[in-house]
C-alpha cells in the first residue's frame, strides 16, 4: 500500500518535471534574445498545455501531504532554502507566463520576461538541489528533526541544480524544436544539439560531485542505481542528440523526458526502503513506510482519488490532442 | 525575533492575499458560467461579448489565486511542520484530495477553456467552464472541510501522540463546516457581483461605448449581490449556533468557557486560552459591512426604467462600495481564524507546537522574501485588472478570432 502511494508520489513529481520541466526550459530561452516575436512564438507553443503543466506540482504536493504527512514536514523544512527558492521561481513563472501579454507596451512584456526566465532558472535550481539534497541524506535526529539547514550547501547540490537548468533547457528546446513552425524549428534543433554538449557536461560535472562526497555515497542504500543515474543521462541526452540530427524531434523529446523523469525513479529506488536516510544517526533514518500516513488514510485516499485518476489522465490527454501539432498563424495566441 | 510570531505572519499575510483572489475567482466563474450558458442557449452576440470581456479578468485575476494558491500548499511543509507531525493523517486528507481532484482539474480545464475558443465545439467549450466552476467549488469546499476540522477535530483518534483516522464521515458533517461553507460561497459570490456592478458603474458614469453591454452587467451584477447578501447574512448568523457550542472561547462569556479553560488548564498547563480581541474586531466591523450591503437591495427597484443610471448617485455609490466585500471577506477570516487561537487545532495542538524547528533568521528571510514576491505580483496584477478593466469590451485578447489563414508573412505579430 504504501509502495504504491510512494510510486504514485514519485510519477506525479516526475510528470511535473517533465512537463514543468519544458515550462522553465522554454522560459529560460526567452533570454536568448531574438526580439519580441521570437518570444511571442514560444509562449504560443507552451500556451494551451501551460496551466495543466503545473498541476502536477500541486497534485504531487497533495499526495505528499495526504499520504506521507511526515515526510511532508520534514522533507520541506529540512530542505527550507531550496524548497523555498523552487516555490518563488514556479510562483514567478505561473503569474510571468499569465500576466506578459497583457500589457500592450513592449517594454513591460520584456520586464515580465525577465521575471520568467528568473522564475524559471530558480524552479530549476530548486528541485534539482532537492533531488541531490535527498541522495546525500540528511542530519535526521533520533527526534525525527531536521537539525539545521547547513547540509544542503555542498558542492554536489549546487552541480545537481545546475545540471537541472541545463537538463530543462534542452528539454525546452526540443518541445520548442517539436512545436514551433517547420521553419523556426530547424535553427532551434542547431541549438539544441548544442545545448545537449552543455547538459552532458553539467551532467558529468554533478556525476563527479556527487562521488566524491563521502554522504552521497554513505547514503545509497541501493548504490546500483545510484550509478545507473548518470549512464541513464548520459544516455537519454546522445539519443536526443542523435534523434535531432536525424530530424526526429519526437524520439528526441521523448529523450529529454526520460532525462527528467528517471532521475525522480532512481533517486527513489537508490534509497529505498528509506526516504530520507539520517547522516548522523542511521537508526534516525525515516522509511517509506514510516512516513506514511496510517492505513485507514491511505484506503480512503485510495478510494477517493484512485478511480479518478483515469479522468485526471483523460482530461490532460484531450488538451494535448486537441492542441496537438505544430503551431502555425491560426493557433491560439492568449500569452 | 520569534519563529512562530514570524511563521503566523506569513501564514496570515499569504491566506489574507490568497483570500482576496479565491474569493473573485469563486464568484466570477459562477456569472461567467451564466454569461456563457446564455450565449450557447441564445445565440445572442451580446452574451459573446459579455462573456470574453468578464472571462479575460477572470483570467487576469486567476493568476494570482494559483500562485498564492501554491505557496498556501507549501507553507504547511515549511513553516508549520508539527501540524503533517501530529494531525496529518487526518488533515492531509482532505487537502490531497482537494488537490487531486479539484484543483488538478479545475486548471486544466481552464487551460482548454482559454485556448479552446475557436478549436472545440461550443457546447465542449461550454462544459469546461461548467467543469471549472464546479471543481472550483469543489476545491473550496474541500480547503473548509480541512478548515473546519482545525476549527473542531473530528472523527480521529490519538495514539501514540499522533491523531489517526477514524471517521471520515465526521470531517463531512462537522458541525462548524455546513453553514461556514455556505457563508464563505455566498460571500464569494457578493464579491464577484459586486464587482461586476463596480466595473459597469464605473463605465457607465464615464459614457464610454458599449452602454448595453454595461448596463446588462451593472443589472447581473447588482441583483446577484442582493442575492447573495441575503445569504451572506442568513448563513452568517447560523453559523453563531454551532459554532458557538463547539468553540466556547471564540465569541466568549458562558458557562463552557469557564469549564473548558478548566480543562485545558489541568491537561494542558495554565496558560491564556482566551483569542487575541482581534478576533471579535474582525466579527463586529464584518458584521456592520454586512448589513451595509444589504442596502443593495434599495438599489434594485431603481433598475426599473434605468433610474439607477440617469440619477448616478446610485452608480457612485455602487462604486464607491467596492472595497467593502474584500474588506469583510478578510475581517470575517480574521474573525474565523484568529478566534481559534491560541490553537492550531482547537483543544488539540496549541500553535506553538506545531511550527517548524527552523531558525528565525531563515522564517524571517522567508516572511520578507514572499511577502515581497508576492505583495509585488498581487499589485501588479491588480493594475493589469484595472487597467483591463477600465479599456472595456472592444476586442478583448480571450477568444480573439485567429488571424485569416494565408498571410504568410509574420501572421504573430497581428495577434501580440
Ligand atoms: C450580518 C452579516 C454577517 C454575519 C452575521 C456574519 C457572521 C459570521 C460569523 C459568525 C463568522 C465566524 C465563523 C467562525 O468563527 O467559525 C463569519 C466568518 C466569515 N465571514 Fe461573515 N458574517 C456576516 C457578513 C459577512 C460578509 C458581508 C462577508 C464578506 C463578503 C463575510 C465573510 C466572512 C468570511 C470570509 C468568514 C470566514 C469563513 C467562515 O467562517 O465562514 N461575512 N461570519
Amino acid at each position: 500500500m504504501e509502495l504504491a502511494w510512494y510510486a504514485l508520489l514519485g510519477l506525479f513529481f516526475a510528470v511535473y518535471l517533465v512537463l514543468g520541466g519544458y515550462d522553465y526550459g522554454v522560459g529560460l530561452l526567452l533570454a536568448r534574445g531574438g526580439g519580441p516575436d521570437r518570444r511571442r512564438a514560444a509562449l504560443t507553443a507552451v500556451g494551451p498545455f501551460f496551466l495543466g503543466n503545473e498541476v502536477w506540482l500541486v497534485a504531487a504536493a497533495g499526495i505528499l501531504f495526504g499520504a506521507f504527512p511526515t515526510l511532508e514536514g520534514e522533507l520541506l523544512s529540512g530542505f527550507y532554502p531550496v524548497v523555498a527558492a523552487a516555490l518563488a521561481g514556479v510562483v514567478a513563472v505561473a503569474v510571468g507566463v499569465q500576466l506578459r501579454s497583457r500589457p500592450a507596451d513592449g517594454r513591460a512584456r520584456a520586464a515580465w520576461d525577465r521575471v520568467v526566465v528568473a522564475g524559471s532558472l530558480l524552479a530549476a535550481l530548486g528541485w534539482g538541489g532537492l533531488l541531490a539534497g535527498l541522495l546525500q541524506g540528511v542530519p535526521l535526529t533520533a527526534a525525527g528533526h531536521v537539525a539545521g539547514l547547513g547540509h544542503v550547501v555542498t558542492p554536489f547540490v549546487a552541480a545537481a541544480g545546475i545540471a537541472m537548468v541545463a537538463l530543462v533547457t534542452v528539454h525546452g528546446a526540443t518541445f520548442l524544436t517539436l512545436r514551433l513552425p517547420a521553419a523556426d524549428a530547424a535553427p532551434l534543433a542547431r541549438t539544441a544539439r548544442r545545448l545537449v554538449a552543455v547538459a552532458l557536461a553539467a551532467v558529468a560535472l554533478a556525476t563527479v560531485a556527487g562521488g566524491l562526497s563521502d554522504r552521497v555515497r554513505a547514503a545509497a542504500q541501493r548504490p546500483l542505481f545510484a550509478v545507473l543515474l548518470p549512464f541513464v543521462l548520459f544516455a537519454a541526452l546522445l539519443v536526443a542528440r542523435a534523434a535531432l540530427a536525424r530530424r526526429r524531434p519526437g524520439v528526441a523529446f521523448a529523450a529529454t523526458s526520460a532525462a527528467l523523469a528517471l532521475p525522480v525513479a532512481l533517486v527513489g529506488a537508490a534509497l529505498w526502503p528509506h526516504v530520507l536516510v539520517s547522516t548522523v544517526d542511521p537508526a534516525a533514518s525515516l522509511s517509506v513506510a514510516g512516513a506514511a500516513a496510517s492505513g485507514p488514510t491511505l484506503a480512503l485516499l485510495g478510494w477517493l482519488t484512485v478511480p479518478l485518476l483515469p479522468a485526471l489522465l483523460g482530461f490532460q490527454a484531450m488538451c494535448w490532442w486537441v492542441f496537438r501539432g505544430r503551431t502555425d498563424g491560426r493557433a491560439p495566441v492568449y500569452w | 525575533m520569534d519563529p512562530l510570531l514570524l511563521a503566523r505572519l506569513q501564514f496570515a499575510t499569504t491566506t489574507s492575499l490568497h483570500f482576496l483572489f479565491v474569493a473573485v475567482t469563486l464568484g466570477l466563474v459562477t456569472l461567467l458560467v451564466g454569461l456563457q450558458t446564455a450565449w450557447v442557449l441564445t445565440g445572442n452576440p451580446a452574451y459573446e461579448r459579455l462573456t470574453r470581456f468578464w472571462g479575460q479578468l477572470y483570467v487576469i485575476n486567476y493568476a494570482l489565486g494559483i500562485a498564492t494558491g501554491i505557496v498556501m500548499e507549501f507553507q504547511f511543509g515549511l513553516n508549520w511542520s508539527g501540524l503533517s507531525r501530529y494531525v496529518g493523517n487526518v488533515f492531509g486528507a482532505p487537502l490531497a484530495i482537494e488537490t487531486l481532484v479539484a484543483f488538478f482539474l479545475e486548471s486544466t480545464f481552464l487551460g482548454m477553456w482559454i485556448f479552446g475558443w475557436h478549436r472545440l465545439r461550443r457546447g465542449v467549450h461550454l462544459a469546461l467552464l461548467w467543469g471549472v466552476a464546479l471543481t472550483a467549488y469543489a476545491s473550496a469546499f474541500w480547503v473548509m472541510v480541512a478548515n473546519s476540522w482545525l476549527q473542531h477535530p473530528v472523527g480521529y483518534e490519538v495514539r501514540d501522540g499522533v491523531a489517526h483516522l477514524t471517521d471520515f464521515g465526521a470531517l463531512l458533517t462537522n458541525p462548524t463546516l455546513g453553514m461556514a461553507f455556505g457563508h464563505v460561497v455566498a460571500a464569494a459570490l457578493l464579491t464577484g457581483g459586486m464587482l461586476m456592478a463596480a466595473v459597469s458603474a464605473w463605465h457607465l458614469i464615464r459614457h464610454t461605448a458599449d452602454f448595453t453591454l454595461f448596463r446588462t452587467s451593472l443589472r447581473i451584477g447588482l441583483v446577484t449581490a442582493a442575492l447573495a447578501v441575503s445569504l451572506v447574512v442568513g448563513f452568517g448568523f447560523a453559523q453563531f449556533g454551532p459554532v458557538g457550542q463547539v468553540q466556547p472561547t471564540k465569541f466568549g462569556g458562558g458557562a463552557d468557557q469557564g469549564a473548558l479553560v478548566a480543562e485545558w488548564t489541568a491537561r494542558f498547563g495554565p496558560g491564556d486560552y482566551a483569542p487575541p480581541v482581534l478576533a471579535d474586531v474582525g466579527l463586529g466591523f464584518m458584521i456592520m459591512i454586512g448589513m451595509l450591503l444589504g442596502c443593495v437591495w434599495l438599489l434594485l427597484p431603481l433598475l426599473w426604467r434605468d433610474w439607477i443610471i440617469r440619477l448616478r448617485v446610485p452608480l457612485w455609490i455602487t462604486l464607491l462600495a467596492l472595497p467593502l466585500p474584500f474588506a469583510a471577506v478578510l475581517l470575517g477570516w480574521i474573525a474565523r481564524e484568529v478566534g481559534r487561537q491560541p490553537w492550531v487545532v482547537y483543544g488539540l495542538l496549541p500553535t506553538g507546537q506545531a511550527v517548524s524547528p527552523v531558525g528565525p533568521g531563515v522564517m524571517l528571510a522567508s516572511l520578507i522574501g514572499f511577502t515581497l514576491l508576492l505583495g509585488a505580483l498581487a499589485v501588479a496584477n491588480g493594475m493589469l485588472f484595472a487597467r483591463y478593466a477600465a479599456r472595456g469590451a472592444a476586442d478583448p485578447a480571450l477568444g480573439r478570432p485567429p488571424a485569416p489563414a494565408p498571410e504568410p508573412a509574420r501572421p504573430m505579430s497581428v495577434l501580440a
